[in-house]
């Protein structure tokens, strides 16, 4: 199922407007990123998805946010929470359950499972996120990424068809934020709709269907990630967000006249500039 | 010859828990030097950097700051000479307006009134936060609450800072403002050491970064000579950023920033356009 | 030592206090301490827990001491002394043999306590190392900013609100973020619960019922004969 906002706008209760006017779909089985500087809004258009907003806070709202076909003013939290899987910025908070099994376990409680089906899809779910066999493991003793991947477990284990995820990677060093990513993008390929916000694009580089900027509360664009990227590297204020690698790219785009393919990584970049220079026997004839 | 402002010899350090964290590490930073230490979690670098504020001791070794022994001085005495900015800036903030909280250091080491406000008026100045002097600042964003945290350790005058992953979590533009404000304190004069994983901003920012893997000093020099391929990094858990992984894989061309991998690649590219035309 | 359900354990507290009122000798209660340590030490307690016993012991001591000096006979302040020892060293073995969650689980299953009660004990305890750790980073931070717990009481006091309120704050956003994503997991939710905890009542479980339920009734005559 597809989300699609038309039209929406949103103001907290007290507050100035946070989300102003916004269209835009994220169609199902996607990989979509929100990005923007900070304050942007971004945080409040994932939670919008989850019904958090204006569910939970109140405040003012025009337009609406379809989650396939329901209206997420017209649901509540918890049933939404059936099809949209949320992990908060601040994940640690979220895990409530003294160990793992238990927190995986929280959110099938009232699902009417018996115990050993409950157990079943807990170690399922652990599975998925590569932290099998920790079910003993109290959640006080996890290390950070640990955590991460737990509370991801947490949600995936009610089965949602959308995951929402507010700057998963912001925590964790490289290895620990390129783990991540990985385990979302096996869970888009396993046919989850993924949503994230993060705002360090090199990290989904290999991964995003869609991006789609915020800049105070407004949509500035939306669409692939060579779109994008090429309409961010445009405007002055939205530049610093592009990745290193892009950066190289569109200026040599520039400065050649070139057009090079849409690069997920340093080697397919690398191979693809290769073809264009000369090998070392022409380069060193050349400067003799 | 620049003076050794921190120096730390052969100190030793294992955890309780097992393990050791320092293993006989010599470490000195020079006065007026923008200097980073790198490693994957666990190497020890944050370690070494809690040492120089006494916030830990060392098993063994000596640690001394502008040449006094440190042994005996607490971090509360480190405070004068050094300033620590912790990486999340909400575990000190509990003021209610950011001239009180950027205050708080001066009040606890006893400058006078005028010396505070002087010292205040300066650290905002230069974080560029005089405009939010009144704000209350819990409601700041993380770039400013972290701006917050540097103008609160600056406005204690100390010699040299020190910052823990200042830019985790922060958006490019957070990283690229906070980096700038280093680079104006280190112009400054103030000694700038960073513990971080970001090889991007080691690569454009940063003199000098010293390697610690498994409690052990394996690499001290400049960011060039790092990334210059010679080294075997990534058993590090270092990734070179981008451009220069870039640069390496590309025939003929050597370049160890983004200017020049692509001044040459143009050239390459264009001489081979005019020369088909 | 068989494994007991947590609700015949939270029978047993109930039952021991009872007992403790019931049995008219000093020499009645002497036993029944000295079964209720038994009983603590068959299931291996840890130094901490073995600790506490003897911190409830002294306190009784106290409590006897005290009766002494007040008037009551020699006799009587022991057995107040061992009738306090017995109703709080009951509630020792049960933190000591129960985990917490196995707790909960059967108040709310069996006990028709309502579960956002139970939920409020095991999540606090689960946020206790969170916390330490949190105090521990406050006060390092501060400290770097030249914080000295020194001076008279009052000052401390004043002083210590640099560590109090970061993390009062923290404490805060924390439960602020909990609740939503309770929501959003759908905690709000009515129905049976099913819960990790296996805290289904077994034949030793009983047997144990059974044997308190006898016991009871005997001291009860015992009480009522002696009168």
């Amino acid at each position: 199922m597809a989300i699609q906002f038309e039209n929406f706008s949103y103001a907290y209760p007290n507050s100035g407007i946070v989300l102003d006017d916004i269209t835009l779909t994220i169609p199902r089985g996607s990989f979509s990123v929100i990005t923007g500087p900070s304050s942007a809004g971004k945080t409040s258009l994932a939670l919008a998805i989850a019904g958090v907003v204006p569910h939970y806070f109140g405040g003012r709202q025009a337009g609406t946010v379809r989650v396939g076909n329901v209206v997420t003013a017209q649901s509540n939290m918890g049933e939404l929470a059936e099809q949209v899987g949320t992990v908060l910025a601040d994940y640690e908070s979220q895990l409530v359950a003294l160990t793992v099994a238990e927190e995986v376990a929280f959110g099938l409680e009232t699902s009417g499972l018996n115990r050993s089906q409950i157990a079943e899809l807990v170690s399922q779910a652990l599975a998925m996120v590569g932290l099998t066999g920790l079910e003993e493991r109290e959640v006080a003793a996890l290390s950070g990424g640990q955590k991460q991947r737990l509370a991801i477990a947490a949600v995936l284990v009610t089965e949602p068809e959308i995951l929402v995820l507010d700057e998963p990677a912001s925590a964790l060093d490289p290895e620990g934020a390129a783990g991540i990513y990985e385990l979302l993008y096996n869970l888009n390929c396993q046919g989850k709709t993924i949503v994230v916000v993060e705002h360090q694009l090199e990290r989904v580089l290999p991964y995003a269907s869609q991006v789609m900027v915020l800049q105070a509360g407004c949509l500035k664009f939306a669409g692939s990630l060579k779109q994008t990227l090429a309409f961010m590297w445009q405007q002055p204020d939205l530049k610093l967000g592009v990745p290193p690698l892009w950066a190289v790219k569109l200026t040599l785009e520039e400065q050649t006249g070139l057009v090079f393919e849409g690069w997920k990584t340093a080697e397919q970049a690398a191979s693809e500039l290769n073809k264009l220079l000369p090998t070392c026997e022409e380069g060193v004839a050349k400067s003799a | 010859m620049p003076d050794i402002l921190l120096d730390m010899k052969k100190v030793m350090f294992a955890y309780n828990s097992g393990g050791q964290a320092l293993a006989g590490v010599d470490f000195a930073v020079e006065a007026g030097a923008f200097a980073a230490i790198v490693g994957r979690n666990g190497s020890g670098k944050t370690t070494l950097t809690r040492m120089a504020m006494s916030l830990i001791k060392p098993a063994s070794g000596t640690i001394s700051f502008g040449g006094q022994d440190t042994a005996k001085l607490t971090p509360a005495d480190m405070a004068r000479s050094i300033g620590y900015v912790f990486q999340n800036p909400d575990r000190q903030i509990f003021r209610d307006t950011v001239a009180k909280e950027v205050a708080y250091g001066p009040e606890q080491l006893a400058f006078t009134p005028e010396e505070i406000n002087q010292s205040v008026a300066w650290a905002l100045r230069v974080t560029g936060l005089t405009e939010l002097a009144g704000s209350f600042p819990r409601l700041l964003s993380r770039g400013q609450k972290q701006k917050v945290a540097i103008a609160s350790a600056i406005a204690m005058r100390p010699k040299m800072l020190i910052l823990d992953e200042p830019t985790s979590g922060q958006d490019p533009w957070d990283a690229q403002n906070l980096m700038e404000l280093l680079t104006e304190l280190n112009q400054q004069g103030i000694t700038i050491l960073l513990v971080t994983h970001d090889m991007e901003l080691i690569a454009k920012y940063v003199d000098r970064v010293t390697v610690l893997d498994s409690g052990n000093k394996v690499f001290d020099g400049k960011p060039s000579e790092l990334f210059n391929g010679n080294h075997t990094i990534n058993a590090w858990g270092l990734l070179p950023p981008t451009t220069v992984a870039l640069g390496r894989q590309l025939a003929g061309i050597t370049a160890d920033n983004a200017e020049e991998l692509i001044k040459q690649v143009t050239t390459v590219i264009n001489r081979r356009k005019e020369d088909h035309a | 030592m068989p494994k007991l359900a947590p609700l015949t354990k939270l029978i047993l507290t109930a039952a021991v206090s009872v007992w403790a009122l019931f049995i008219p000798t000093l020499s009645g209660l002497v036993a029944l301490a000295c079964g209720q340590i038994l009983l603590l030490l068959l299931y291996r307690p840890t130094g901490k827990q073995v600790k506490a016993v003897g911190v409830l012991l002294i306190f009784a001591g106290f409590l006897a001491v005290i009766q002494c000096v007040f008037g009551s006979s020699l006799e009587f302040s022991l057995m107040s002394g061992l009738k306090m020892f017995a109703m709080s060293e009951v509630f020792v073995f049960l933190l000591a043999t129960t985990r917490l969650q196995d707790l909960t689980a059967a108040l709310v299953s069996q006990c028709r306590i309502p579960y956002e009660y139970a939920f409020m004990f095991t999540s606090a305890l689960r946020f206790v190392p969170d916390f330490l750790e949190e105090s521990k980073a406050v006060r390092e931070a501060q400290a770097c900013r030249g914080y000295v717990f020194r001076g008279n009481p009052l000052k401390r006091l004043m002083d210590y609100v640099a560590i109090v309120e970061p993390l009062v704050l923290r404490a805060i956003s924390r439960s602020e973020t909990m609740a939503m994503s309770l929501e959003l997991r759908g905690f709000g939710r009515r129905g049976q619960r099913q819960f990790t905890s296996d805290v289904a009542i077994r034949g030793c479980d009983y047997a144990a019922m059974a044997l308190m339920l006898v016991l009871t009734i005997f001291l009860a005559v015992v009480r009522l004969g002696v009168y």
